[in-house]
């Protein structure tokens, strides 16, 4: 679909084309309460391998998913510096400074970094997937204001917009010799609203240039909407949803019994 | 007389070849020039050669896409050559980071709106004299004067964004004068305005460059291109079509419709007058009534 800019890709997968993307918003959400009910780092790490796969399946390459794993490294790092501080049950490994550090202090840090990098994945997998106009009217169909549904698509259809407007400005500052490389962090913060200050203003002028485009086309004169989007749940999508379920249910079950877990101290 | 392609297919400096050579005074040199902005893109620049001597007042016109801003981008430094060079006051603009780049050649961009961000008027026009490292008596020298020339003294304590849209472009125009640079580059300086607005702002251009300084200006106002400005550059297709005198360039109508241009109306209506003894290289009313004037005399 040509319309929309988002990281979306279009491709001629089943999960792209067929499953509806209902079905895909209550996949995200079964990952994340999968992600919440285990803190353990093999269970995580599992996790992440498989929505890495099912995104090999929806035909998502390796290199649009990379992005997402080599942001949550630095989860990955920090969870592995400062948990072993906090989770100081299992066997001692070694102290530094007075403190003992645990080998389930070192995993739970690592499960917590997995956790962020199992969420960022699937939510990126999920957008590369989901054509935002058919989200929108996945969620119109939920009960979502169709109002609330056009400012959500118009919100993505904004930002590659306002980001060729920040580039714009950018090249229009530094021809006014404004240099952002130059100066500490301080210094660069308050060159930056050379930049922030007319994008916003710009912001503010696009935005409500299509609020009056869109009143002039008569929006919001009728109280439903017709979609040129027609979804229907299918057989699989229901099959996929049932399993969606079960999965979230007995993740929540093995966490109340403690199974997956490296500590019950912490979620 | 009409001009043929060919005989703008090359730039056609103002010097004779042996005094080029010697001649340091070049603003700007472009020597097969092609640019594309991703490396898997087509070529939006093909090969484009070209020589601007300091105090020049150029015009660059062609259709939309024809490449006049990417050429632009150019000369300072914005954009890098994807192949050929471009040297600017003899520096070649690879080796020199924009905001130095800036000390030489100001850019005005065709929406005031991407570069307004201060309170006052006075503020906005200081601040690239102020990123210069300028002395603050001098950037506030430079200020007063370069509104002084837009004619925005009075509104020099003015909120900037209370200002109107021809006022805008004014004060857009005069923060980049302040900076007081030796080339100027300005995209599409009349957008939005009316024909007094326009008026004002060419006006003022004319003035700047009586002082030497050269301008390069991007517009699609055929009339003022040919009541102002003394030469003209065509860009089309990433091609430069025709570099010549204004008079010449714009009174070609073969040529220009190449560009998808057309010569101003004036000069449409001079050449339908031909027969009468009217010239076809007629450029402004002026011109025109001063030769039906000549004409009813003999008559």
């Amino acid at each position: 679909m040509p319309v929309g800019y988002s990281i979306y890709v279009e491709r001629p997968s089943y999960i792209h084309r067929r499953l509806d993307p209902r079905t895909k918003l209550a996949a995200l959400v079964a990952v994340f309460v999968l992600a919440l009910a285990f803190n353990h780092p093999a269970v995580l790490g599992g996790l992440v391998l498989l929505v890495l796969l099912i995104g090999r399946l929806a035909q998502v390459g390796w290199r649009s998913m990379a992005p997402f794993l080599a942001g949550s490294v630095w989860f990955i790092v920090l969870g592995v510096v400062i948990w072993p501080l906090y989770v100081r049950s299992g066997s001692a490994l070694f102290a530094i400074g007075g403190q003992t550090i645990t080998v389930d202090g070192l995993l739970f840090g690592l499960a917590m970094g997995l956790r962020v990098a199992l969420m960022v994945t699937a939510a990126g997998v999920w957008m590369m997937t989901t054509s935002p106009q058919k989200l929108t009217v996945g969620l119109l169909h939920l009960g979502l204001p169709y109002k609330a549904g056009v400012a959500m698509t118009a919100a993505i259809r904004f930002v590659p917009l306002l980001n060729a407007e920040r580039a714009t400005i950018a090249e229009a500052q530094q021809a006014r010799a404004l240099n952002l490389r130059k100066g500490n962090p301080f210094a660069r913060a308050i060159k930056s609203v050379a930049i922030i200050g007319p994008l916003f203003i710009r912001a503010i002028d696009v935005a409500q240039g299509l609020a009056i485009a869109m009143d002039a086309r008569a929006f919001g004169v009728r109280d439903g909407r017709t979609s040129i989007v027609e979804l229907q749940l299918t057989r699989a999508d229901r099959a996929v949803l049932l399993v969606l379920l079960g999965a979230s249910l007995v993740a929540i079950a093995l966490r109340l019994l403690g199974i997956g877990l490296i500590t019950r101290d912490y979620l | 007389m009409r001009a043929t392609a060919s005989d703008h297919a090359r730039p056609q400096p103002a010097l004779s070849q042996g005094e080029r050579v010697l001649d340091a005074r070049a603003s700007i040199e472009v020597s097969e020039l092609v640019f594309r902005y991703t490396p898997s893109g087509s070529d939006v620049l093909r090969g484009i050669s070209l020589r601007i001597e300091a105090g020049e007042f150029v015009a660059l016109i062609g259709q939309n896409g024809a490449g006049k801003t990417t050429l632009a981008k150019h000369f300072n430094g914005l954009l890098k050559p994807t192949s050929g060079s471009i040297r600017v006051m003899g520096r070649d603009t690879r080796t020199v980071p924009v905001a130095d780049m800036a000390r030489t050649v100001g850019y005005v961009y065709q929406n005031p709106d991407h570069q307004i961000f201060a309170q006052r008027v006075r503020a906005e026009a200081a601040f690239g004299p102020r990123n210069l490292g300028l002395s603050p008596a001098e950037v506030e020298r430079r200020v007063d004067a370069a509104l002084e020339l837009v004619g925005l003294q009075e509104h020099a304590d003015d909120f900037a964004f209370s200002l109107g849209r021809g006022q805008r472009q004014k004060l857009a125009v005069a923060s980049v004068l302040a900076m007081e640079p030796r080339v100027l580059v300005i995209d599409e300086p009349t957008t939005g305005l009316d024909q007094a607005g326009a008026r004002g702002i060419l006006e003022l251009l004319s003035r700047w460059n009586a002082e030497g300084r050269t301008i390069i200006a991007i517009t699609h106002d055929m009339a003022l291109v040919a009541e102002r400005i003394p030469r003209t550059i065509v860009v089309s297709d990433g091609l430069i079509l025709a570099d010549g005198a204004t008079r010449v360039v714009l009174s070609d109508a073969p040529l220009l419709r190449q560009a998808f241009l057309r010569p101003p109306q004036v000069t449409r209506v001079a050449q339908q007058l031909s027969e009468f003894g009217i010239r076809p290289d007629t450029l402004t009313v002026t011109e025109l009534l001063a030769q039906i004037r000549e004409q009813e005399a003999i008559a």
